[in-house]
C-alpha cells in the first residue's frame, strides 16, 4: 500500500508541475486550448492525489493527518481541491495559473519530509483530531486561494495593458466578491479547526486553550479574516486594503503552519 | 457624552480593538512567558527586560491591559448588538415586503421562470398582482449570533480564568493522595503502560478511586490519555507518567523503613530524620551520552539510580546505583528496588468550560448564516405585457447582479428554442 502510495504521490507531483507549465504555456501563448489542457492536468493530478492519500490512509490504518509530511501533502490536496472549486464555478481558469505553482511548492515542500509511518503517541488518538486536521486542510487550501485572488487583485492594475489577461481576469469587483467567497469559507473552517481543537485539548490536557503559540497563532490569524471581514463592509474601504489584509492573514497562516514550529524554537511545540 | 459612546460602540472601535488584540497576542507569542526579570535582562538586555516586567509582558495574557482590550471588546460587541437589534428584527419581519430599492433589474416574460431558475422559492402574489419571493431571511442573523458567540467565549474563558481550580496528584499503584483542599482522598488502584509490539506507547491507563473522608463515599473510574473522568464535579486526567522505585533502608542489618519514592522525591531516615536519601533520577536503561547519564530505551534493561544524599541540609554524596547495589552510610544501607512507573494525575474543575464551548459553536452558527445563507428577495411587476423583474441581494454583490441576469437571459434563450 505505502509503496503504491509513493508512486501515486510522485505521479501526482508531476501532475502539478505538468499543469504549471501548462498554465504558464496558456498565459505566454494565450491559447484557450491549452487552458483546457492545464486545468484537466490539474484534475489528473488531484485524482492522483487523492488516490496516494487513500492508500496512506489504508497502509497506516488511519487518517493520513498526523505529521508533517502527512500534513503538508493534505494542505496541498486541500489547496487543489478549494482552486478547483473555484475554478469551475467561476470559470476563472487564470486562477489555476497562480495556484498551480504554491501547490507544487507545497507538494515539494511535503516530498522533502520524512514519510515513514509512525504509530500514534497517546495524546494524538483521537477522533478529535481527524475533524481538527481535516477542517484545518480546507480552511488553509480557501485561504491560498484567497491569497492568490487578492495578489492577482493588487496586480491587476499593472497587468491591464495586456488585453488578452484583462478578458480572462475577473473585473475589480467580482475579484473582490471571490476573494469574499473563499475567505469566507476559509474562515468558517478555521472557526471549526479551532473549535475542535479545543475540544481536543480539554479532552487531552485539561485545558481548552493554554495560550501556546500554535493556537495563539491560529488565533491571530483568525482575528486578521475578522479585521477583513470588517473593512470590507466598511465603505471606502473595500477592495485595495481588504485584499491587503487577505494577503496579510495567508502570511499568518503560514507562520502558524511552519514559522511557529521553526522561527520559535525556545517554546514548546506540542506538535 | 454621547459621541463617545457612538464611538465605543462603533464597528470603527471594533476594527481598533481587533488590531490591537493580535498585536497583543504575537507580542505574546514572541516573548517568552512566565520568566524572571534575570532572564529577560540576560536575552534582550537590561532596559527592555525592565519594561518588559513593567508592562507584564511576561505573563502578557493575564496582564491588565490584556484583560482591558478584551474589557472594551465585550462592551463594544454587547451595545453594538443591542444598537442594531430592533432595525434586525424590523428587517426580519419585513421579508415578504417590496423593498423600497433594488440591486439588479431587468425584463422577462417569465418571472417565475426566472425566479426558479435563480434557485428562489415560488413566489406570493400581492393584492396588487405584483410577485414576490424571499430566501434565506435567517441569514440577516449571522453576524449578530456570530458576534454574540464571541462574547459568550470571552465572558466564559474570562469567568473560567477566575474561578478554575487545578490540582495535580501523582503516584503508584495502591498509594492514596490527599487532592488539594477538596477535602478528598484519591487513590491509585493500578497503573499501566500499555506498550505496542515495537515498544511504543499505546497507551497509559490508570484506574483511580476518589473518597470523601467525611462520608465514605467512593468513586472509581478508568482514565487514560484522552479519556478523562467526571467524578465528584471534577474531571480527572491521565496527565503524564514518569519513574519510581521502592528504597529499602536497613540497620545494622535489620529491616527500618522501606517506601515507593518517584524519581525527584526525597526520604529522611526514621531514626535520624537529619540524614536524607533522595531519588533523584531513575534511568531504566543506562548508559552515559557525552558524559552525561541518558537511558537507551524505556525497557528495564539495565536500571540505574541517580541518588544524592543531604546532612542537616548539606549535600555529602551523589551517585549512581546499577541494579540493587546497595550504598552504606554509616550503620545505614539502602537500596532501591522495584522500579516502576509512577502516574501524574491533573484534576480540574471549570464549570464555566460549557459556557464557552456554546460559545464556539454559536460562533460557528453565526458565520455560516452570515456566509451560506445570503438573504435574497426578487420581485416581479407587471409591465404592459412583459413583466420586470428586480433583486436584492446586498451580500451577493455582482455575483448576484451576474446570476439574476443570467436566469433572465436563459429564460429568453429557452424562449427562443421552444
Ligand atoms: C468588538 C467586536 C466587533 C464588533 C463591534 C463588530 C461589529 C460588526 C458590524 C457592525 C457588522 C456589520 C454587520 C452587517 O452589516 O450585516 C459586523 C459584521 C460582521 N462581523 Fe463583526 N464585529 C466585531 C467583532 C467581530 C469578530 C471578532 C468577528 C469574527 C470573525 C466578527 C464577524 C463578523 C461577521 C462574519 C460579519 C458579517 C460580515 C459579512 O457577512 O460580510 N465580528 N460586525
Amino acid at each position: 500500500m505505502l509503496q503504491a502510495e509513493n508512486f501515486l504521490f510522485t505521479a501526482a507531483m508531476l501532475c502539478y508541475f505538468g499543469a504549471m507549465i501548462a498554465y504558464f504555456v496558456f498565459v505566454a501563448v494565450k491559447n484557450d486550448k491549452i487552458s483546457t489542457l492545464a486545468v484537466a492536468i490539474q484534475c489528473a493530478g488531484f485524482v492522483l492525489h487523492t488516490a496516494a492519500l487513500v492508500c496512506r490512509g489504508i497502509g497506516a490504518g488511519r487518517l493520513p493527518l498526523t505529521n508533517q509530511y502527512e500534513f503538508a501533502t493534505s494542505f496541498a490536496w486541500g489547496l487543489c481541491l478549494v482552486s478547483l472549486i473555484f475554478i469551475f464555478r467561476f470559470r476563472f481558469r487564470i486562477l489555476g495559473a497562480f495556484a498551480a505553482p504554491v501547490i507544487f511548492l507545497i507538494i515539494g515542500y511535503a516530498a522533502m519530509q520524512s514519510k515513514d509511518v509512525k504509530e500514534l503517541m497517546p495524546a494524538l488518538q483521537s477522533g478529535w483530531l481527524g475533524f481538527h486536521v481535516s477542517t484545518a486542510i480546507i480552511a488553509y487550501g480557501a485561504f491560498g486561494v484567497s491569497f492568490v485572488i487578492s495578489i492577482i487583485f493588487l496586480l491587476r492594475d499593472k497587468m491591464r495593458a495586456q488585453g488578452f489577461l484583462d478578458s480572462h481576469i475577473p473585473d475589480r469587483e467580482k475579484l473582490d466578491m471571490i476573494s469574499y467567497r473563499s475567505c469566507a469559507l476559509g474562515i468558517l473552517f478555521l472557526t471549526f479547526t479551532i473549535v475542535t481543537g479545543a475540544i481536543w485539548a480539554e479532552r487531552a490536557w485539561g485545558s481548552y486553550w493554554s495560550w501556546d503559540p500554535k493556537e495563539t497563532w491560529s488565533l491571530v490569524t483568525w482575528i486578521t479574516y475578522a479585521i477583513y471581514l470588517h473593512l470590507r463592509i466598511r465603505r471606502g474601504w473595500q477592495g485595495r486594503s481588504a485584499a491587503i489584509f487577505a494577503v496579510a492573514g495567508f502570511i499568518c497562516v503560514m507562520f502558524t503552519y511552519v514559522g511557529v514550529n521553526t522561527l520559535l524554537p525556545g517554546l514548546h511545540s506540542y506538535k | 457624552m454621547k459621541k463617545v459612546w457612538k464611538f465605543l460602540s462603533s464597528m470603527k472601535f471594533a476594527i481598533i480593538l481587533l488590531i490591537v488584540l493580535a498585536a497583543a497576542c504575537s507580542l505574546g507569542s514572541f516573548i517568552q512567558q512566565g520568566k524572571s526579570y534575570e532572564y529577560y535582562a540576560s536575552e534582550y538586555g537590561e532596559q527592555v527586560g525592565a519594561l518588559i516586567i513593567a508592562l507584564s509582558l511576561n505573563d502578557a495574557f493575564h496582564s491588565w491591559w490584556f484583560i482591558l482590550i478584551n474589557g472594551f471588546l465585550c462592551f463594544n460587541l454587547t451595545f453594538c448588538n443591542l444598537i442594531r437589534l430592533p432595525e434586525l428584527i424590523e428587517r426580519t419581519k419585513s421579508a415578504a415586503e417590496i423593498p423600497d430599492f433594488s440591486t439588479v433589474s431587468g425584463e422577462t416574460d417569465n418571472p417565475e421562470g426566472a425566479m426558479k431558475r435563480l434557485g428562489m422559492p415560488s413566489p406570493r402574489k400581492l393584492d396588487d398582482g405584483r410577485l414576490i419571493s424571499s430566501k434565506n431571511r435567517a441569514g440577516l442573523w449571522g453576524a449578530w449570533v456570530c458576534h454574540l458567540g464571541i462574547l459568550l467565549i470571552i465572558i466564559g474563558f474570562g469567568l473560567g480564568q477566575s474561578v478554575k481550580q487545578e490540582f495535580t496528584a501523582y503516584g503508584v499503584a495502591g498509594q492514596t493522595r490527599a487532592l488539594g483542599d477538596t477535602g478528598l482522598n484519591l487513590t491509585i488502584d493500578d497503573f499501566q503502560v500499555l506498550l505496542r509490539e515495537d515498544d511504543t506507547v499505546e497507551q497509559y491507563v490508570a484506574d483511580i478511586t476518589v473518597c470523601n473522608p467525611e462520608n465514605g463515599e467512593c468513586r472509581s473510574a478508568t482514565i487514560s490519555v484522552n479519556n478523562p473522568a467526571d467524578l465528584f464535579g471534577m474531571r480527572f486526567y491521565q496527565n503524564s507518567t514518569g519513574w519510581a522505585a521502592r528504597v529499602n533502608i536497613t540497620k545494622d542489618g535489620e529491616p527500618l523503613q522501606s517506601e515507593v519514592l518517584c524519581a525527584g522525591e526525597y526520604i529522611p531516615i526514621a531514626d535520624k530524620p537529619e540524614l536524607i536519601v533522595s531519588l533523584t533520577a531513575f534511568y531504566p536503561d543506562y548508559t552515559s551520552s557525552g558524559g552525561r547519564p541518558a537511558t537507551a530505551s524505556g525497557n528495564l534493561n539495565n536500571p540505574a539510580y541517580l541518588y544524592q544524599v543531604y546532612y542537616m541540609g548539606e549535600i555529602l554524596g551523589m551517585n549512581i546505583l546499577y541494579g540493587d547495589e546497595p550504598l552504606t552510610i554509616d550503620e545505614y544501607e539502602v537500596r532501591f528496588t522495584e522500579p516502576q512507573s509512577y502516574t501524574l494525575i491533573a484534576v480540574k474543575r471549570d464549570p464555566f468550560t460549557p459556557l464557552a464551548l456554546l460559545g464556539g459553536l454559536v460562533v460557528t452558527l453565526g458565520l455560516f448564516l452570515a456566509f451560506y445563507l445570503q438573504p435574497k428577495r426578487v420581485w416581479a411587476v407587471k409591465n404592459g405585457e412583459s413583466w420586470t423583474l428586480f433583486g436584492e441581494c446586498r451580500k451577493g454583490g455582482v455575483l448576484f447582479t451576474d446570476a439574476f441576469l443570467r436566469a433572465i437571459n436563459q429564460g429568453d434563450k429557452n424562449d427562443a428554442a421552444s
